[in-house]
């Protein structure tokens, strides 16, 4: 429309709705690894390949909102967090999807076979950490709460209730992990590439867990920092 | 003469219901973005309250814009009416390009301006003396539109902090957003009051000044005036206050009460002064305000460069058009 003035121009971008987005994508990536193990345990390889494009697209889609945020939130922007400690988080969030990427390639590179103990516990790690990111997505889901009530006192203490929950599952993940890798270091007749492999899975479902625990960390910086 | 003053009518209704198109519209645009009031309650609310603020307020500012800036009095009447003709034709067509631009300027400060071009124009061919030009006034009126962004900033950041820690930090804010929606309500009323009583003088103060200005404004010019902003927001605005207001959309009801007290408090204020400030500048001044005590999701400094700009550019510009103007009248006829 031409022939107008506006005060519009006032109210600039808003990167807080796309943080939520960017964090729900996080919790369906862990959700398509999940499928993807039972796949595999399956030796449903076909459905192995979708999942792992599946969750490439997403990975992908979700690097694109990664950009807009970036590309968005310049220094004329006066937000109501530091604009530093904004993109760090958002950084270390991206690490959760990056890490969930990784190990949706990995499953892709052999035909693993392994007794079903180890699919179980593998079963148990990812539902350990389907729980650390639905914590996580609930978390940052409360930011736009925050914005609304200006980030009043209530509001921040139930937001951060949350990061004390993420570590401590986070923990279990690491319990989990100690004695998956146990249990894989001591398998008999099995294929030593089949156990490297399936050991670099689990290092790499830590690094998910663990970006999870340090980007919640890093959302408490920003909440706080402000 | 007669055909001097019918174009004067002609040019000062267009820079009515410019400013009811695009000013008021803007003023009221918050209240469309957060959804206080629909648009046709907004056009309703905006129209009658913009006449009545021009009507029963608008006198003191028209007062500054007819002889607060050039002493008409010392000068020939033919001479004030090419003057003030000038000057409505300059700050219209300065107004018009720059809006078909899309660029944040204000008809205060082009009308000022215009009204400084023509005493400088006069001062040129020797009808006046240069300290005739009454610079203690216009230091003062540069002086407000300083002022009036900050305070406007001022008053919207102690206001929105006040709503934050009484209210939003105790109860829950859903329920304290539902009563500022009627309380936005009456800061809309406000507001168009306010910005009626400023910003009507841009058009009738050199209408005025026209009609042989003495020292009281005749009713009716404020009427004219006021009319034309009416008119200029039912045919015009609405558009810019949907427009506008769906690019605020992050706007919530604590925070739109908070701009618009601000906003309409400091030009109601700067009315009862007799200073013409711009009403869409102090209105950005107080969103920033309301940003500072962190009421926003995101404020965007940028458009504070490109007011400063658009102000630096608007006094040397009209002006210019007036002088020219206002030389090939005094020429030519």
């Amino acid at each position: 429309m031409k022939f107008f003035r506006s005060v519009g121009e006032v109210f600039g971008y808003s990167p807080f709705r796309s943080l939520a987005q960017h964090a729900r994508m996080c919790g369906r990536a862990v959700g398509l690894l999940q499928q993807q193990f039972e796949a595999l345990r399956k030796g449903n390889y076909d459905e192995v390949e979708e999942l792992r494009e599946e969750i490439d697209e997403l990975e992908h889609h979700a690097d694109q909102i990664k950009e807009e945020i970036r590309g968005n939130v310049t220094k004329s922007l006066m937000l109501p967090v530091d604009r530093h400690d904004l993109l760090e988080f958002l950084k270390v969030q991206d690490d959760i999807l990056n890490n969930c990427e990784h190990v949706g390639h990995m499953v892709t590179f052999r035909k693993v076979r392994a007794p079903e103990d180890v699919w179980d516990e593998f079963s148990v790690l990812l539902s350990k950490l389907m729980e650390v990111v639905n914590n996580y997505e609930e978390m940052v889901e409360r930011i736009t709460q925050l914005v609304e009530t200006s980030f009043s006192k209530k509001e921040v203490n139930r937001a951060l209730e949350y990061v004390p929950i993420i570590e401590q599952l986070e923990h279990e993940c690491d319990l989990i992990q100690i004695g998956l890798h146990t249990k894989l270091f001591n398998l008999e007749n099995a294929d030593p590439i089949d156990i490297h492999l399936m050991v670099t899975w689990v290092v790499h479902l830590g690094y998910v867990a663990n970006a999870a625990s340090r980007a919640s960390d890093r959302f408490r910086i920003m909440v706080l920092g402000r | 003469m007669d055909l001097f003053l019918i174009a004067a009518a002609i040019v000062g209704f267009y820079l009515a219901w410019n400013i009811g198109a695009n000013d008021a519209a803007n003023s009221m645009a918050t209240s469309y973005g957060s959804r206080a009031l629909t648009l046709k309650q907004i056009i309703i609310v905006a129209s009658v309250l913009e006449f009545t603020g021009a009507t029963l307020f608008g006198k003191k500012v028209t007062h500054t814009i007819a002889k607060g800036i050039v002493p008409i009095e010392l000068l020939d009447h033919n001479l004030v009416v090419y003057g003030a003709l000038a000057a409505l034709l300059s700050a219209g067509f300065w107004i018009t390009v720059s809006t078909y631009y899309n660029l944040p300027i204000s008809t205060t400060h082009s009308i000022v301006g215009a009204m400084l071009g023509f005493g400088l124009a006069a001062v040129s061919q020797n009808h006046l003396a240069l300290d005739q030009i009454k610079w203690g006034v216009l230091a003062k009126i540069a002086l407000s539109w300083v002022i009036s962004p900050l305070f406007g900033a001022a008053l919207a950041f102690v206001t929105f902090s006040l709503i934050r820690f009484i209210l939003l930090d105790r109860y829950a804010s859903e329920s304290v957003e539902h009563v500022f929606r009627y309380l936005q309500v009456l800061t809309a009323c406000y507001m168009a009051f306010a910005h009626g009583s400023n910003d009507v003088a841009n058009a009738t103060g050199p209408i005025a000044a026209i009609l042989g200005y003495s020292g009281t404004v005749p009713f009716w010019v404020l009427f004219f005036g006021g009319l034309g902003i009416a008119i200029g927001i039912a045919t015009w605005g609405y558009r810019v206050i949907e427009t506008v207001g769906r690019q605020i959309t992050e706007l919530t009801f604590t925070r739109g009460f908070s701009a618009e007290f601000a906003t309409a408090t400091t030009v109601l204020l700067a009315s009862s002064f007799g200073m013409p400030v711009s009403t869409t500048h102090t209105l950005v001044g107080s969103v920033i305000g309301v940003g500072l005590a962190g009421g926003l999701a995101s404020v965007n400094l940028k458009i504070v460069q490109k007011i400063i700009f658009s102000w630096i550019v608007t006094v040397p510009v009209a002006a210019a058009m007036t002088i020219s103007l206002y030389t090939v009248m005094v020429v030519f006829l």
